[in-house]
């Protein structure tokens, strides 16, 4: 598999009068990885995607898909499924109407009820895009980002407004045309799906990568917890534990297996009782929350 | 292009309110004055009565068709989705305006053979059909323009108006009194070279070397509606 990078964002800002959107943003894309851009509202997400799907142009600085400009429709298109934010379909076409459009538009070729069974509106096919509701739409959506099976697939917020079974299928999809070599590049707003799949993650704020790397990457950064409340006074606390007003003791670590270890050691050696002991390692929510502090 | 023409044209079918507004009531209008062009005749001419004709389906059947579509299909971000695709911006304008510009050209083409039928054909075919074509061109342009002035189809309805009761009025001042008097600004209004291009055509007796001179007006008008549409079109709602 070539190694040669299939999104290429160098310094680009993006600005929308006087508000800088997006400031000074470069990361790659790599082939066949799951990168997840994530960040609060007004992070500028959804304008870098925008930006790398040829709907807007930059203030500044260059973004390459496949080595084209992404405002080169003819070159970039047929290998780029694209999942909008907002469903942008006509409300008085069928869904099978609107598949087939897309599709053919698209570049590529696949066949229309293969796609729509594949996010399954079979039964919703001879349905006009009106009758249908949010998260049928959101399925239309996906379904005409995968038609033809694209190279590279741009999903923002894929599984908002999904059920629980919806979004697994979506993501089962998703996890098939990895197999096949397909880069995906996401936005969301379930942490938890990006911290699962997500090869690579770029956390943005106000405009900016804040940071970037792998799961573990990112939540080595911060300690994980240890936290549990003191039943009664303990004679011979450990000195670097400080308990709070409410009996409540909060252990940030580097090393939780080792100090966890060492509190239930000391626990057991004199007869303490920890009530609602809690330990984790570090989340990605913990990292999100770390950066809009 | 096809594509998008089709779908268009299929979802022109299944709108009733854009059916009545784009078929019905320019056929109508023009029915009138085809049914009673004796009594217009003896007000302007036949060829008052054939750019009437004209203006009211590029006018009502066009022009407010056109801009209605676009900022409808902009509102609901249609045209953003098909500017996922890998066809060209222009490819996706000429396919959303194929269906209206193709359901004028019909209609005007029916109303004047009606109009020949019962009361005598054009002196000169082909300079009609470039009064015709030159018509539509300007209307096409300037949907385009307002297009991107207007923020949803409701709103299409306020800001069609000025064109569209414009080229009426403009239309029938100058069919009615001719170009005798005032006859520069007559001329460089928007529709008035136009309306005297389909009158010489229908009812003859103008040099045709002189009468072509009178589709200069026209593509000037194309020429600043394009400009305008440039400056002004939009493919997303603002936000």
């Amino acid at each position: 598999m070539s190694t040669t990078p299939v999104i290429e964002v160098d310094r680009l800002n993006l600005t929308y009068g006087d508000f800088p959107a997006v400031r000074d943003l470069s990361f790659e894309v790599r082939p066949g990885e799951l990168y997840a851009l994530l960040g609060t509202n007004g992070a500028g997400k959804t304008s870098t995607l925008e930006v790398v799907e040829g709907h807007r142009a930059p203030t500044s600085g260059t973004v390459r898909v496949f080595g084209h400009g992404p405002r080169d429709r003819r070159s970039v298109r047929p290998r780029m499924g694209v999942m909008l934010q907002e469903s942008g379909f006509s409300p008085d076409l069928t869904v099978r109407e609107s598949v087939g459009l897309i599709g053919r538009l698209s570049g590529r070729s696949d066949d229309v009820d293969r796609v729509i069974d594949l996010v399954d509106l079979t039964d919703r096919a001879g349905r006009r895009v009106s009758q249908l509701s949010g998260g049928e739409k959101r399925r239309l959506d996906f379904a005409t980002a995968v038609y033809g099976t694209p190279e590279l697939i741009v999903l923002d917020e894929p599984t908002t407004g999904l059920d629980i079974q919806t979004r697994d299928a979506v993501w089962a999809t998703v996890d098939r045309l990895r197999e096949n070599g397909a880069t995906i590049v996401l936005t969301t707003h379930y942490l938890e799906e990006a911290q699962q799949r997500a090869d690579r993650i770029g956390l943005m704020h106000q405009g900016t990568l804040d940071r970037e790397g792998t799961v573990s990457e990112l939540t080595r950064s911060l300690p994980a917890v240890i936290q549990f409340s003191l039943a009664e006074p303990v004679p011979v606390l450990p000195r670097h534990l400080v308990v709070d007003a409410d009996g409540k003791v909060v252990i940030e670590t580097f090393a939780l297996q080792k100090d966890l270890h060492a509190l239930l050691g000391w626990a057991q050696d004199h007869a303490v009782e920890l009530r609602d002991l809690q330990a984790g390692p570090t989340r990605l929510d913990d990292v999100f929350r770390a950066i809009t502090r | 292009m096809l594509p998008i023409a089709s779908s268009e044209l299929i979802q022109i079918l299944r709108n009733r309110l854009v059916l009545v507004t784009s078929l019905i009531i320019p056929f109508a209008v023009s029915a009138l004055f085809v049914r009673q062009h004796e009594v217009f005749a003896d007000i302007g001419s036949l060829g008052y009565i054939a750019a009437i004709v004209m203006f009211t389906v590029a006018a009502f059947g066009l022009y407010a068709t056109a801009v209605t579509t676009l900022a409808s299909r902009r509102q609901n971000l249609f045209l953003k989705r098909l500017r996922s695709t890998a066809v060209a911006d222009s490819t996706i304008l000429a396919g959303l305006l194929l269906p209206p510009t193709t359901i004028a050209v019909v209609q005007v083409a029916a109303i004047l053979t009606a109009l020949a039928v019962v009361a005598g054909g054009p002196a000169n075919v082909a300079l009609l059909v470039l009064a015709v074509i030159a018509t539509l061109a300007m209307m096409i342009a300037l949907a385009l323009a307002t297009a991107g002035l207007t923020n949803s189809p409701e709103h299409a309805q306020v800001t069609t108006l000025p064109v569209t009761l414009g080229v009426i009025a403009v239309a029938t001042w100058v069919g009615i009194a001719g170009t005798e008097n005032l006859a520069w600004l007559k001329r460089l209004l928007p529709g008035g070279a136009a309306t005297e291009l389909a009158g010489n055509a229908w009812n003859g007796g103008v040099a045709v070397t002189d009468s072509l001179l009178l589709l200069a007006p026209t593509l000037g008008w194309v020429a600043v509606a394009v400009a305008l549409a440039t400056r002004l079109f939009r493919w997303e709602p603002r936000r």
